[in-house]
Order: structure tokens, then sequence, then C-alpha cells
């Protein structure tokens, strides 16, 4: 998903088809996140995605939002394994080290509050 | 199980002071006194500064008084889904026994550094998202998933009522192990550095790979790197000792979102 005009997105999808694309330094500390559509939400079909650490849950969610062209008024919900809401400025790395699974962090993302 | 109910009470009885003040740009005509109030570490701002909002709102001009309110300290915006103890731990000089001084604003709420958590219902559902997390970690969300709605408003009320007994009524529920289980499974703790609000997590366990109950020392130990050495761990206000134990850490000095807030000193090696 490296777009020409956007290279200062860290965020790179991973085709498990196709091969990985060439790992930079930068890359190695990148986490592996997966995205689960729950609900009446557009699904994104790549799941698996690569992401700076200490990106903020607010930012996955701006990027859901732009990615499934949603209006204004929408709103992105996040959840961590179907359990629980982080807060928007919590960093990726401390769900990925405390909630993450077999090497990623499981989010599901919907437009209405799913779990609480 | 948190069974020291002195200890308890003494962290839910903890203060602070704190001198509110005027946005010098905001104010229309005379200049208001200071609002002095003492506050309960263990809340959150916009839960206990309405008397504060009301005080100062006959000083600002209209069109702010009903702007997103805000504070900050030092020119630090405050964020207000973290506990006030939290925050005055973290930025309060320590040896500084004045009133904790905070500027309140009305306009300008600085949305690209704080999250806008700052109404009750949305307060609520974020410590209940806490709550969650911490259960997660402790109990694998058993415990709180099968808790009654009931026992969930049992717990924000006791917290925005002052009301220790309806509150650890349903909290001593979160504070024991699970079934036969001789502690949690992991400890719910955010670990802050200097007066950095972003905190780390990462899987604490409360026994040893050899089911020893482990101490602070030993948690200071995981934390050290080869650059750096913690060698100190403060929360409310206290100076830890470095033999506390970490399930009974865990279980008394938790906040109400269920999650010990320490904050680490360390020293370069």
């Amino acid at each position: 998903m490296a777009d020409s005009e956007d290279t200062q997105t860290s965020i790179t999808s991973t085709n498990t088809i196709t091969t990985p694309t060439p790992a930079t330094d930068k890359d190695k500390s990148n986490l592996c996140i997966l995205l689960n559509a729950t609900g009446n939400v557009p699904i994104i079909k790549k799941r698996t995605w690569t992401v700076d650490p200490n990106k903020t849950v607010s930012w996955i969610q701006k990027f859901i939002h732009k990615y499934l062209k949603l209006d204004a008024s929408e709103q992105i919900f996040l959840y961590v394994n179907q359990t629980f809401a982080p807060a928007p400025d919590q960093i990726i790395k401390n769900l990925y080290d405390c909630h993450g699974t077999n090497g990623k962090l499981v989010l599901y993302y919907c437009k209405n509050q799913a779990w609480g | 199980m948190a069974h020291d109910r002195e200890v308890l009470r003494m962290i839910w009885e903890g203060q602070i002071g704190i001198c509110f003040q005027a946005d010098r740009d905001e104010i229309v005509g005379i200049k208001p006194e200071p609002f002095y109030l003492m506050i309960s570490r263990l809340s959150y701002l916009p839960l206990v500064t309405d008397k504060v909002r009301k005080y100062f709102t006959r000083y600002i001009a209209a069109e702010h008084q009903d702007g997103a309110v805000w504070f900050d300290f030092n020119g630090t915006p405050l964020r207000l889904h973290y506990p006030i103890g939290v925050l005055y731990d973290l930025l309060h000089p320590e040896d500084d026994c004045t009133p904790w001084c905070l500027t309140i604003h009305f306009s300008k709420f600085p949305e690209d550094t704080l999250v806008k958590l700052n109404s009750k219902e949305l307060l609520e559902s974020h410590y209940m998202s806490c709550l969650k997390e911490a259960d997660v970690l402790k109990h694998r969300g058993l415990v709180i998933s099968a808790m009654q709605k009931k026992d969930h408003n049992q717990l924000w009320l006791g917290l925005i009522n002052d009301k220790f007994d309806q509150f650890w009524a349903v909290n001593r529920r979160l504070m024991e192990p699970y079934g036969d289980q001789e502690s949690f499974k992991n400890l719910p703790v955010r670990f802050y550095t200097d007066d950095d609000f972003t905190y780390t997590q990462k899987l604490i366990s409360p026994l040893s790979e050899s089911g020893q109950k482990k101490n602070l020392a030993d948690l200071m130990a995981e934390l050290s790197t080869p650059v750096r050495k913690a060698v100190g761990c403060r929360t409310h206000g206290i100076d830890l000792h470095e033999e506390t134990q970490l399930q009974w850490l865990s279980e008394h000095f938790s906040y109400p979102d269920n999650f010990l807030h320490l904050s680490i000193d360390y020293k370069a090696i």
C-alpha cells in the first residue's frame, strides 16, 4: 500500500500470497496486526498489516476510516480480541506485548459499539 | 484477596490540594481569585471540577462559556482520562508542598494532544474498558464477564460518589484470584518514566517460573536493561519498598481502574 504521494505512511500491507516486501531496519521493528471487520461495516480485504509500534489506536482508527472512505459523521470503534476498547492514545506496542497472540495483535473494527 | 482494609481505605482517601486559575486570555473584566479544592487522587478531572467550571464561567467571555473544558500545568495539557493522582505524581515536583496550580481553559481544546474524554458518559465508557482490560490480564476476562450490568454500575457510582463500601463490595471480586488459583495470571500495570504521559505495558506475572511470589525487586530487575537500572518505584505519592510482593501490590495499590500506575526511576549504568 505504498502510495507514491504517501511516502510517509508507515503502515504497509503484507499480502500472504506474494513475496513479502523487502525488510528495512525500520520494518524489522514493525508489529503485525490483524484487522477483522465486525457488524455492519465494509470489509478490508487485506487483513494483515505491519505497523510502527509507537502508532496509536487513534492512528489506526483514522487509517481505517480513510481506507473505507467513510463519512465524517461515521465513527470507527476498535476492540482488542473482542474483549475491550483501548483508549485512543494507547500505543500499539503496549497492546501487542500484553494481548498479542502468535506474533499478531488481533483487532476488531466496527461502526457501532460492539462489546461495550 | 485484598484483605488489608486499612490500606485500601488509606489509598481511597488520598487527596491532593489544587489551586485553579483562569486563562488570562479568556477573562473579561475583573480577574477572578484562584479557586482552591481538595480532590481525590483516584478520580478524573472532568468528574470533580463542575464547581470549578461554574465558578470561573462568570469571568470569561460569553462565547467561550460552553466550550470544551481542559486544564494545563505549566503549559502541559492534562490528560482528562488519567487518574488525577497519576497526573500529579508525574508532573508535580516531589518536594513541593504547595497546592498544585492548574489553569482552566474554556476554548482552544488541543484536539491533537488531548483525547476528548471529557464527559461523564465518555469517562464511564473509558473506565469500563480499563476494567475489562485489567480483568483480561488477571482472569482472562472471566470475572468481569460474569458480572451483571448493575455490578458495573455499582463500581462506577461508588467511584464518582466516593462510596468506599459500595465500590469494594464489587471490586473485591476483581481483586481475588480466579477459582482456586494462587494469584492473578498477569498483573495490570502501567509504567511511567520521568514526566512522560506515554506509559509502557508489559506482561508481568506475579509468580516467578518456579512458582515463587515475586516482589518489587524482581520487577525492577525485569525492567532494567544493560544501559539503565530501575532503582526506585513510586505510586500514590509513596516510595515503594522493594520487598513488597507484586500480587499484594496489585490487590491493594491499584487505582479504581484496576491498574497499578507505577513511576519508575532509572539510573544510567
